[in-house]
């Protein structure tokens, strides 16, 4: 595909983008609730688009397609039990909300740090945040970086992909703050869904002839794909590994567990669920079907992350469908990156910058909140730069460091024994143990860097909580209004 | 049920199935299946399964409406 095509479709792609960015500034009111929350009223559907958006990047169609062309089936489980993660939000949503509510929180890391009666709480897991989700955002805009290059056969380069998809998220955010970056998503996430089952068809009927016969292929040619541990790629260890951090990605990472905040009621959010669940499921077994695609039609290729753009430069592909999805997967990550950024951003800016005195004025806050957008951007696009490896390992990578919130988010709403004590050492050491761990590539007892920051964090955050204070009044009321309000709704 | 019962119902619900598919594709009675009535079948089964519990507890947000 040639240069020129590719950097028209990209600039049509932003200029519609903005459009909707800039309709999205003339609605937005004054205040950190409506540029960072779009003042807690998002209505169920595109509720449920920017939270399908945020969550799959770009790592479905690459790294998803790549796990399943090495590992076969496996990598269908693995998604599969991180989307049955939702049954978190059917406990967690309606708490999040209604605790959002009542104490006007702005962030997830507020929340714990008020909850425990503890501005540190909020600072250290809002760092903790920055630490875990700007590499993960790095290999989103090289996901982008990689598939202009791949595809254009290098007449784009690597850089000038990584740096327009850097620039689109920047613009919308900094533009429309959270409506904004909820509109363009739901466009992008209508884009990416129906761009990539469409696609999926075409190469389905016109590889093989239809999906019982994909199939058939698959079970003649590479039986070990349709089952774990298959070819070796998903044994247990691997497979627990990856799929437990991810099962807790709803709570464990804040540009998600945010959205609980946004629905402008319980009624919005569970249009927000389900309509989630219901693309989820449709992506999932998009993103598998490209790898099983890629496998029989493709089976020599040396790095799996590749099957994707391989399986775009096919002829049975038309360039414009290959243009398309390369459309979709820009959107897949670019989504992702601008949740993250603006997430963050109120993070650092509610969480730190306000916890360590700086004036609580809205304006004041509202303007640092505001700075930190590009200053974000320019990290992780330096990040970008340094061209790591392997898009799915970081992903996964992520997930495993931001694991470490999940006991601290379960012990606010179900523990009041929980305390800031405690907090801080599940997060500061779970966190530092899967960083070293994943770093050196230890694997102690063969269990992966996400299984010991769990069983690390929560025996840490159990056993501490026991030899300190918790704030006990806190506890009470904070819990006591919850259960009340959620009783009294007959709701779980 | 009591609310406390139904929370119990549906965590207990919830990790039977979740371990479920963790382990029954593991096993020799789906490991060794390879054809599309095996582990691709069973972790779509699950996770449709999950979608419509997920729909039956959900039905009760719709009190809350603030607007």
């Amino acid at each position: 595909m040639n240069a020129s095509t590719i950097y028209l479709a990209l600039f049509l792609y932003f200029f519609v983008g903005s459009i909707i960015a800039r309709y999205a500034r003339k609605k937005m009111g004054k205040g950190v609730n409506d540029f960072f929350l779009a003042g807690r009223t998002l209505g169920g559907i595109v509720a449920a688009l920017t939270y399908s958006a945020t969550t799959y990047s770009a790592f479905m169609l690459i790294g998803l397609a790549g796990f399943t062309y090495i590992g076969g089936v496996g990598a269908l489980g693995f998604e599969l039990i991180y989307l049955s993660g939702l049954v978190l939000v059917a406990f967690f949503g309606p708490r999040f909300w209604l605790a959002g509510k009542r104490y006007n929180y702005l962030t997830p890391t507020e929340l714990l740090g008020d909850r425990y009666q503890s501005k540190a709480v909020a600072a250290v897991a809002a760092v903790a945040a920055v630490i875990f989700l700007i590499p993960y955002s790095a290999v989103q805009l090289i996901g982008i970086g990689a598939l202009v290059e791949g595809i254009s056969g290098g007449a784009v380069p690597f850089m000038a992909g990584v740096f327009i998809a850097a620039v689109i998220a920047v613009y919308w955010t900094w533009t429309g703050g959270l409506r904004a970056v909820a509109w363009t998503d739901s466009l992008q996430g209508a884009v990416m869904l129906i761009v990539a089952t469409v696609s999926v068809f075409f190469i389905v009927y016109r590889g093989f002839g239809g999906f019982n016969q994909m199939f058939a292929q698959l079970e003649a040619q590479y039986p070990a794909w349709l089952t774990v541990p298959g070819p070796g790629f998903f044994n247990i260890h691997a497979f627990i590994g990856l799929t437990l951090p991810w099962f807790f990605f709803s709570l464990s990472n804040p540009q998600v567990s945010q959205r609980l905040f946004m629905p402008r009621s319980l009624n919005q959010m569970r249009i927000m669920v389900m309509g989630f669940l219901v693309f989820g499921f449709i992506y999932t077994l998009v993103s598998i079907f490209w790898g099983f695609s890629a496998r029989l039609l493709l089976p020599d290729l040396e790095v799996a992350d590749a099957a994707t753009p391989a399986l775009l430069g096919l002829d049975m592909v038309p360039q414009v469908v290959a243009l398309l999805v390369m459309l979709g997967i820009s959107a897949a990550a670019v989504s992702t990156v601008n949740s993250i950024i603006l997430t963050l951003s109120s993070m650092i800016t509610r969480d730190v910058f306000k916890n360590l005195g700086g004036k609580a004025d809205e304006h004041r806050e509202l303007l640092i909140g505001r700075i930190f957008v590009p200053l974000f951007t320019a990290v992780i696009l330096f990040f970008a730069t340094l061209r790591l490896d392997l898009i799915a390992t970081l992903s996964v990578a992520s997930s495993s460091g931001l694991l470490v919130m999940v006991p601290a988010l379960i012990g606010a709403f179900f523990w009041k024994k929980g305390t800031a004590a405690a907090v801080l050492a599940s997060v500061l050491v779970g966190g530092t143990m899967a960083t070293v761990f994943l770093y050196t590539g230890v694997y102690p007892l063969g269990l992966w860097p996400g299984v010991w920051s769990g069983i690390v964090s929560t025996v840490l955050f159990i056993g501490v909580s026991l030899f300190t204070r918790a704030p006990e009044h806190k506890a009470e009321e904070f819990i006591g209004y919850i259960q009340q309000e959620l009783n009294d709704k007959k709701i779980i | 049920m009591s609310m406390k019962q139904l929370r119990i119902f549906w965590t207990v619900l919830f990790a039977f199935m979740i371990l479920a598919a963790f382990i029954v594709p593991f096993t020799p009675l789906l490991g060794d299946f390879a054809s599309f009535y095996g582990a691709f079948l069973f972790w779509n089964v699950f996770a449709i399964i999950v979608i419509i519990c997920l729909g039956l507890i959900t039905a009760k947000w719709r009190d809350f409406d603030e607007r």
